[in-house]
């Protein structure tokens, strides 16, 4: 294993206590290397523990055993460094578009007020959302609420985004918009991107790698370069080539037979 | 598909429906609110319940020593405004009640929120707060007496212990409802621990902290009566209570329309408070 690793996830396991006094391993010892700026995503049946593992990611969980080191720097807990953006949507509701984006810099305190608001519409408009910078989160959209917590997550200007299913719960004309504009962001930003998604089509537009994982507990089934084949600008025409199709047939194919292996163990 | 901005203000202000439909929805189930229907419904049955009394009282079925006309009743109150100097009894009344209201948010509040977030605090405080919350407040009232003596303290005291430990346990739910996306977004974006109590959980748990303010105000009435009946000299528990002993039945009535009124003053003038601080959550 590289020592140059951004992220480096070292035989990492988890396992969650259990109602009746037991414990239930949801993660198998599982070792991943991640480049800066590299966009990693995680596929694999439900329930198979990707959310784990990236809450592990993001300090919101502790390893049962083997530990994460991010940019040198041991995983403790929650930081700035480790941006979140959940499924469901987190804005606050109290706050206006623009006041939830702004509260991803109101705990900065290496920049100066002026130069926050300056950011905080950067990023508003980024996502495109300046039209609705002093609407409250009840009024707006699923589509523009995942918006506006990527957006208060980039401003936030963490080193690694975690992304889990973000569009999972947005129609499929939404999701394509924020497929399109989440390559774009993602090519001016250069961040660091672990993205968990049920949906391989978006795993294999959006991937630079994907990690397949196997049922629960999780293991790695396959680390697939997608970007040794694919252009890295793309578009969603790319859907049709015969090389997307070929991973994404790949990627069905591992998913699959695990969820058939599942099936027939109950 | 995105809104645009005028299309979505359209959308706020739809066109008002018809009236017959708004009384038709008053009866169907989980229909939306209809506000100006709503409040002359109240009214009106506010209404039938005065002429109904009326009725009954000014027939002379029943004794005006059991049940006195609403006349009776207005002359009484006004007796006690221009001869018994019932505004000091209600000034010192109302007084009573905020002073224990306020003393019991106050502490409750932090504590609360500190319980809902720290094992330690709620292991040590839950036992002993369970414990006083089952304790009858009348109970109380000997006790209080010996220790704080018939003043100003006992009777604020004995509000102070009937409120707080019910308020506590109530802010302290609110606070573990606050969804759990919502501390970790906190925490992921760099807030502390303080940071995190003051700026996402207080923020997110107040529309329902001031509800829960507002149903133990109610309380500290209820436990105010006790008080001012069993150790007191002034007050509106006193006033009806020095009432009936004098067999004042319209003194009687008097006092406890003029706690209701209160009551439903406070209660709607918070509920339009509400309203209007939490105008996003509609
Ligand atoms: N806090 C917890 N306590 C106990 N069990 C848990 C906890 N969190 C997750 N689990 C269990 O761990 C397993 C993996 O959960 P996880 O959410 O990581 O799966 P997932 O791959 O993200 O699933 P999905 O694709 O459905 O989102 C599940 O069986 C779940 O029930
Ligand atoms: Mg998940």
């Amino acid at each position: 294993m590289s020592t140059s690793a951004f992220i480096r996830i070292n035989q990492v396991a988890k396992a969650f206590a259990t109602p009746d006094g037991g414990t239930i391993p949801v993660v198998d010892p599982l070792s991943i290397d991640i480049k800066e700026g590299e966009f990693v995503v995680f596929v694999g049946p439900s329930g198979c523990g990707k959310t784990t593992v990236m809450r592990m990611v993001g300090g919101l969980e502790t390893p049962s055993a083997g530990d994460i080191h991010l940019d040198g720097k041991r995983v403790e807990g929650p930081s700035r460094d480790k941006g979140m953006v959940f499924q469901s949507y987190s804005s606050f509701p109290w706050l206006t578009v623009l006041g939830n984006i702004r509260f991803g810099l109101r705990y900065r305190n290496d920049i100066s007020s002026a130069e926050k608001e300056r950011i905080a519409r950067h990023y508003l408009a980024l996502v495109g959302l300046g039209q609705f910078a002093d609407y409250t989160i009840n009024r707006i959209s699923g589509g523009m609420r995942q918006r506006v917590a990527i957006a208060r997550t980039l401003a936030a200007n963490p080193l690694v985004l975690l992304m889990d299913e973000p569009f999972g719960a947005l129609d499929a004309l939404s999701r394509e918009r924020l497929q399109i504009q989440l390559m774009e962001l993602r090519r001016a930003e250069r961040k660091t991107v672990i993205f968990v998604t049920h949906d391989v089509d978006e795993a294999v537009l959006l991937a630079d790698r994907i990690v397949v994982f196997s049922a629960r507990p999780a293991r790695i089934l396959a680390d697939i370069p997608v970007s040794a084949t694919l252009p890295e600008k793309r578009s969603l025409d790319i859907l049709d080539i015969p090389e997307f199709r070929q991973i994404r047939r790949e990627v069905l194919a591992l998913i699959r037979a695990q969820e058939t292996g599942l099936e027939a163990a109950e | 598909m995105e809104v645009t901005p005028r299309k979505a203000e359209a959308e706020q202000s739809p066109a008002r429906p018809d009236r017959k439909s708004a009384w038709r929805d008053l009866f169907t189930f989980r229909a939306a609110a209809q506000p100006r229907q709503e409040l002359w419904l109240g009214v009106g049955a506010f209404l039938l319940v005065l002429v109904v009394w009326s009725i009954v009282a000014e027939s002379g079925l029943v004794q005006p020593q059991i049940l006195p006309s609403p006349r009776a009743v207005v002359a009484a109150w006004l007796r006690l405004f221009t001869e018994a100097g019932y505004l000091g009894d209600i000034a010192i009344s109302v007084a009573r009640v905020w002073a224990a209201f306020l003393a019991s948010a106050v502490i409750a509040i932090p504590l609360g929120i500190l319980m809902s977030g720290y094992r330690f605090v709620t292991a040590v405080t839950e036992p002993i707060i369970d414990f006083v919350r089952y304790l009858p407040v009348p109970a109380l009232v000997p006790l209080t007496l010996i220790w704080l003596g018939i003043g100003e303290g006992s009777k604020v005291t004995l509000l102070w212990i009937g409120t707080f430990f019910q308020l506590i346990l109530l802010i302290a739910d609110d606070a573990r409802r606050v969804p759990k996306e919502f501390i970790e977004t906190g925490r992921t974006l760099g807030a502390s621990d303080g940071a995190l109590m003051k700026d996402v959980l207080l923020r997110a748990m107040l529309p329902n902290m001031v509800d829960s303010l507002r149903i133990t105000l109610g309380w500290c009435w209820t436990y105010l009566i006790v008080a001012e009946i069993v150790a007191s000299s002034s007050g509106i528990g006193y006033e009806l209570w020095t009432a009936r002993r004098y067999g004042k039945t319209p003194e009687v009535f008097a006092g406890i329309l003029t706690i209701g009124i209160i009551g439903l003053f406070c209660d709607q003038a918070i509920r339009m408070l509400h309203r209007r601080w939490f105008r996003y959550l509609q």
